[in-house]
């Protein structure tokens, strides 16, 4: 509806906007997405039930195959999930009236960091999977 | 080669839901700012086109509109500088269209009124002369004191897009700027608003009202420094250390 | 008509003034400081430190089975939950719903709270007893 309310529609247009609208816009759906997340957690979690042999064979499917798809979905999960943080953490400063001067800069060095971080934690969580191929 | 022209792209709304789109061609060098430009089609090209303005000079806060996608002030918005030959104007977003440009900005008020933007005393009946205010003390709002109610943050912020009942921007700064001035006694009724579920609450600091308010106030900034006190205001209100200020 | 409208955006904005908007938010940054850590540690004990993944019901259950990391993950558990919840909570509030309509949303996601923390609650009690083969 021209002229009158966007609506949710225009939570995400992102056209001649700010780089906060940005950061607005993807935490919003970063937290979707995490919570989506947090209940097919529940569900692959509840396989726990049916006993250490299935549950092991359900969770090597997801992570050597046949269904290590799974893997990239992973990772784009981590970087949601560290985006999420960092600018929740921002905001968790912002909002309190703290650091509002700098909030743009604040959001490249937060980010920037999480981007570090995560990029150690794929690192060190890769080298893991590698060390269990063989057994 | 550029062209002579402005092409003019102009939403007209016969406020019935009836939309139609008009394009006109305005000669550059007759014109500066876009306002100008509207200007120059209603004298010249067609009289019918509504849109309201007053002091040409980013004072009155009438002729806010969106322009190439952005809600901005037509007067203070020089054409040139949009660096496109063609020119979409179109109502502001966020508010009824009554008729082409010119929208409902009664919601606007009826928010902006609803904080009591204005000096609250205790001693109402009593004082008789004038209140006096340092001009450190004044430096202290002076930026919250800029803004021409032009509407523009309203038009901006996504969540007012989405939740009528959202305070806004413009508001919860006018808000803001009265808790700051030394001569105000009535901080407390004012948090009790913005602190509620319509108030701060509902900000995600995106910032864009900021990032179009023509005045520089940066209502943003405000909502978050209104939300620390409204906090401190509420907890203090939990634990009972302070008398309930509403009425 | 235009009077319909401004007395519905003044009584809103009026009646519903005092409705502890702060408060929601100052738990939403809270929990949201205690996922942080809460979820680095996870992060670490699941993937860095959590043995091959072929064998990860073993680490599960090992994990579980004591009680500090059992009391971990329930209040990771609880709390990850209500911050997910809680925000989704905000969202659709703020597509503009009715009042009526935002106290239907409040009590529908308190509903899939406590099923969802009692479900989750019960799934850990009975995975900590579980004996690793």
């Amino acid at each position: 509806m021209p002229g009158g309310n966007t609506g949710i529609i225009g939570w995400f247009n992102f056209l001649h906007k700010g780089i906060g609208f940005f950061a607005y816009a993807m935490h919003r759906i970063s937290g979707i997405v995490i919570v989506l997340y947090l209940y097919l957690h529940f569900f692959v979690l509840s396989n726990l039930l049916r006993g250490g042999v299935t549950f092991n064979s359900l969770i090597t499917s997801f992570t050597y195959g046949p269904y290590d798809i799974f893997i990239v979905m992973d990772i784009l999960l981590s970087l949601v999930i560290f985006y999420h943080g960092a600018n929740g953490i921002r905001l968790m400063l912002n909002e309190a009236g703290l650091g509002l001067k700098h909030h743009k800069l604040l959001f490249f060095v937060f980010e920037s960091v999480a981007m570090i971080l995560m990029l150690l934690f794929l690192y060190y969580a890769w080298q893991v999977l590698l060390s269990g191929a063989g057994v | 080669m550029p062209s002579e022209n402005y092409v003019f792209d102009i939403e007209r709304n016969d406020g019935k839901g009836s939309i139609r789109h008009d394009r006109f061609q305005v000669p550059k060098k007759k014109i500066s700012t876009v306002l100008e430009g509207l200007t120059y089609i209603s004298e010249n090209l067609d009289g019918t086109l509504a849109f309201r303005h007053s002091c040409r000079m980013e004072i009155c806060g009438s002729c806010s509109m969106s322009i190439n996608g952005k809600p901005r002030m037509a007067c203070s918005t020089i054409a040139d500088s949009l660096n496109s030959e063609v020119i979409r104007v179109s109502p502001l977003p966020h508010y009824e269209v009554i008729k082409d440009l010119v929208v409902d900005i009664d919601p606007f008020f009826e928010k902006y009124k609803s904080v009591k933007p204005y000096i609250i005393r205790k001693d109402e009946e009593e004082h008789n002369k004038e209140l006096l205010q340092t001009p450190e003390q004044f430096k202290l709002y002076e930026q919250y004191s800029m803004c021409i109610k032009c509407g523009l943050c309203l038009a901006a912020c996504p969540i007012s897009g989405s939740d009528e009942n959202y305070i806004g921007p413009a508001a919860l700064a006018a808000a803001l700027r009265y808790n700051l001035d030394s001569r105000d006694q009535g901080s407390n009724v004012r948090l009790d608003i913005t602190g509620g579920e319509n108030g701060t609450a509902l900000c995600h600091y995106a910032g864009e009202c900021s990032e179009v308010c023509p005045k520089d106030v940066d209502p943003s900034k405000a909502i978050q420094i209104l939300r620390r006190s409204g906090i401190a205001h509420e907890l203090k209100q939990f634990f009972r250390r302070e008398k309930d200020a509403r009425r | 008509m235009m009077s319909n409208m401004n007395m519905k955006s003044e009584g809103t904005i009026n009646k519903k003034a005092r409705s502890m908007g702060s408060i929601q938010w100052l738990f939403q940054a809270a929990t949201g400081a205690f996922i942080i850590f809460f979820l680095g540690v996870h992060l670490y004990v699941a993937h860095i430190n959590g043995g091959s993944p072929v064998e990860l019901f073993d680490t599960v259950v090992g994990n579980l089975s004591n009680p500090w990391w059992l009391a971990f993950f329930l209040v990771f558990l609880w709390i990850v939950t209500y911050h997910g919840l809680n925000g989704l909570k905000g969202i659709i509030y703020e597509t503009g719903i009715s009042t009526r309509g935002r106290k239907g949303v409040s009590w529908a996601i308190m509903g899939v709270y406590i099923v969802s923390i009692i479900y989750g609650t019960v799934l850990s009690l009975v995975v900590a007893q579980m004996t690793i083969p």
